[in-house]
């Protein structure tokens, strides 16, 4: 196995918050050439050092700050940084994705990642550059909003252009759903921010000045070059850059991939005037994550007057809008706006967020919460007034916040009265925006996803179903997308396996999966990796460590105690839309999930009935030990 | 005959120069959606998903004098 000089840094930092240690370590280049980084590196990582049952909010817990080769501004999508711990929400696995520049700088100040152990006594913040690590009081800084906590920390250091990640007033008071936020971008799900806040770290700031020694640097130059030109030439990356992620409203509502009123149907109709809107009269400009991202998908907002007067900022990206419109029977954009503003400024998931306000309005509908409870709030479907209190409710757990800030598996399991029903989640993380009723592959990988029901993290199902993305995978045995219809059953276990093993990558190499949209594919990330470290690696390697990760994060799942039927999706999901234009479709309805299960385990060689994964797998893996 | 075209986002520009400016546009009858599709030179490989007066309908569905078809472009991501 070849030494990682090149491509990495080759160490990693361990600080332990209790004492205040801090300790650079060097890494096994066998392990990078396994897990090569990011959400790989991580499962490794937390697999090997937490103990089973831990408690993700005592300091048993860890937080691993994850880059991998590819972290660069110059890398296509290069400008991310991947958190990985167990989840407080789900008790499972978890990652989160946060885009800027604070991936880039940390590998520039000389690291390919950083382990966060223990328990600060007092609130502290950790200040990273190059050799000098420091762990400053943060006292003044609770209670502050994201934004604020981040202009304090600049003008503390004196430095405007530090990369900063930090917690809101959520993360402070463990809010489950609590984000840590850099600039305007989260690592937003699972609730890393209450990790962060159980151990008293309010934020990191990192700046480094290394370069990172490039193994062939002509041919990563000829290699960059190549994968900037299929981004630049490929139409739906430049529908990102005019449009946002926000644009896909208006067809996932077309095409019954839109979640409505909590689920009860995939589709709306009110799409196209609510993104009008926001296109014509709110939207600014768009803006990139990153220095020198070529998509610039974000998008920046403002609402200019009005009781949801809302400053210029960042957002108002497709999830966050469709959780506080569609989710909620929401049609008034400002209001929308104003709540994912919110969300970003206290730090709390939007996704969640908007789905656990779904969640409240239909307890509210059946009396399972009633109108004594919680003041004067009307909580009504579509109530624009609701969401920003709610929002502040959830996130300082205050009043019904205080329950609904555990997630809406746990407040239905406090509230009862059959609200479980309305718990539209995967292994406790509440669903996105992707309705499974638009393409069948979505629901085996919203069911089998190790960090829950997530879209992305590592398969949008319906991208391939009805996006007609290959990905670059059918010479990996992919059938071709447009061989396939949506609604097919058959064939979706099978195919979401061998999606799920090559979308993985971003995450493991720690970047934005777009540029997977925007036509990258893992050849062209395993001709930069090869670049970088001068290693051979191909996409078959890369599937193999996609493969291979996935079955570590399966078994840190499993050593919790998640088994099979943490793979099942919520019976309404599966359920024809009780109102809307695919009410009558019955194709759209999911008839034979546990089916599509089994051939997905077959797939993966695990066992169809725990769904643990073979020892054969695990030998062919190399995880005879876990 | 006529029928009224909506394109959206990424597949706008495929209608520039062949629909009037209320969006219509004649054809032949007894047309499908894949038909008008490959008319409009929209790329197959694009993921879309079509509205035929409001309700979706699969791309063998033959059109009639007078539809309001909507064609949108599916991605994911987001």
């Amino acid at each position: 196995m070849d030494k990682p000089t090149y491509g990495y840094a080759g160490k990693q930092l361990r600080i332990s918050l209790n004492n205040r240690k801090v300790t650079v370590e060097n890494i096994d280049p066998k392990v990078l050439r396994r897990y090569l980084g990011g959400a790989g590196y991580g499962a490794r990582i937390l697999y090997d050092e937490l103990k089973k049952g831990i408690d993700p909010l005592s300091k048993a817990n860890k937080l691993i700050f994850a880059t991998s080769p590819l972290s660069l501004n110059r890398i296509p999508g290069g400008g991310s940084v991947m958190v990985c711990f167990k989840s407080p929400l789900t008790n499972a696995w978890s990652e989160s994705k946060c885009g800027t520049d604070f991936g880039p700088d940390l590998k520039r100040a000389g690291y390919d990642a950083v382990i966060i152990e223990d328990r600060s006594e007092k609130p502290v913040y950790i200040v990273i550059n190059d050799e000098d690590i420091e762990i400053k009081p943060a006292e003044h800084l609770t209670g502050k909003s994201i934004s604020e906590k981040i202009k304090m920390i600049r003008d503390e250091l004196d430095d405007q252009k530090i990369s900063v990640m930090c917690i809101g007033p959520a993360g402070e008071k463990l809010v489950k759903i609590a984000v840590a936020m850099s600039d305007q971008r989260a690592a937003g799900r699972c609730g890393v921010g209450a990790v962060m806040g159980s151990k008293n770290l309010i934020g990191i700031a990192v700046k480094g000045s290394k370069e990172v020694s490039v193994a062939q640097p002509e041919k990563l130059k000829e290699v960059i070059k190549k994968a900037m030109k299929v981004v630049r030439e490929n139409e739906v990356a430049a529908g990102f850059k005019e449009h946002g992620t926000t644009g896909e409203m208006v067809p996932n509502d077309a095409a019954g991939d839109w979640p409505t009123k909590n689920w009860h149907s995939n589709h709306w109709g009110k799409a196209e005037k609510i993104y009008d809107e926001f296109y014509n009269n709110k939207l600014i400009k768009n803006h990139a994550c990153y220095r020198g991202c070529p998509i610039a998908c974000g998008r920046i907002a403002e609402v200019k007057e009005g009781k949801y007067k809302t400053p210029v900022h960042e957002g108002s990206e497709y999830e966050s809008l469709s959780a506080f419109t569609a989710f909620v029977l929401n049609d008034n954009i400002e209001a929308a706006i104003h709540a994912t503003y919110l969300c970003n400024e206290y730090g709390i998931d939007t996704i969640s967020a908007g789905a656990i306000i779904a969640f409240a309005m239909e307890c509210y509908e059946h009396g399972v919460i009633k109108k004594k409870d919680i003041g004067d709030l009307d909580l009504s479907w579509g109530n624009p007034d609701a969401l920003p209190e709610l929002v502040r409710l959830i996130s300082m757990r205050e009043g019904i916040g205080d329950i609904l800030a555990e997630g809406v598996k746990i407040a239905s399991e406090k509230l009862g009265k059959g609200s479980e029903e309305f718990a539209i989640q995967g292994k406790g993380l509440e669903a996105p925006a992707h309705d499974a009723r638009s393409g069948k592959a979505l629901a085996v990988a919203y069911g089998t996803a190790n960090r829950g029901m997530c879209h992305i993290h590592p398969l949008e199902g319906m991208a391939y179903d009805s996006g007609k993305l290959d990905f670059g995978m059918v010479k990996y045995g992919l059938p071709d997308p447009n061989t396939v219809h949506r609604w097919d059953e058959k064939g979706k276990g099978k195919s979401v396996k061998i999606l799920q093993d090559g979308l993985i990558i971003p995450d493991i190499l720690s970047i934005c999966k777009f540029f997977m949209y925007g036509g990258l594919n893992i050849d062209n990330y395993a001709d930069m990796l090869s670049a970088l470290t001068g290693w051979e690696i191909d996409g078959w390697e890369l599937l193999k460590v996609g493969e291979r990760v996935t079955n570590l994060q399966r078994l840190f799942n499993m050593r919790e105690g998640f088994g099979r039927n943490d793979d099942l999706i919520p019976e309404r999901v599966r359920k024809i839309p009780s109102f809307g234009i695919y009410k009558d479709e019955q194709r759209c309805a999911i008839k034979d999930y546990e089916g599509m299960l089994n051939e997905y385990y077959e797939a993966r060689g695990w066992d169809l009935i725990t769904g643990k994964p073979s020892k054969d797998k695990l030998r062919e893996l190399g995880l005879e030990e876990g | 005959m006529e029928v009224k075209v909506k394109l959206y986002t990424i597949l706008k520009k495929y209608g520039e120069g062949k629909l009037d400016k209320d969006n219509n546009i004649s054809i032949p009858e007894h047309l499908t959606l894949q038909d008008l599709i490959s008319h409009l030179n929209i790329p197959e490989r694009l993921g879309k998903v079509c509205l035929v007066n409001g309700y979706p309908r699969d791309i063998e569905y033959t059109l009639s004098e007078g539809d309001e078809v909507k064609i949108l472009s599916l991605i994911g991501g987001g």
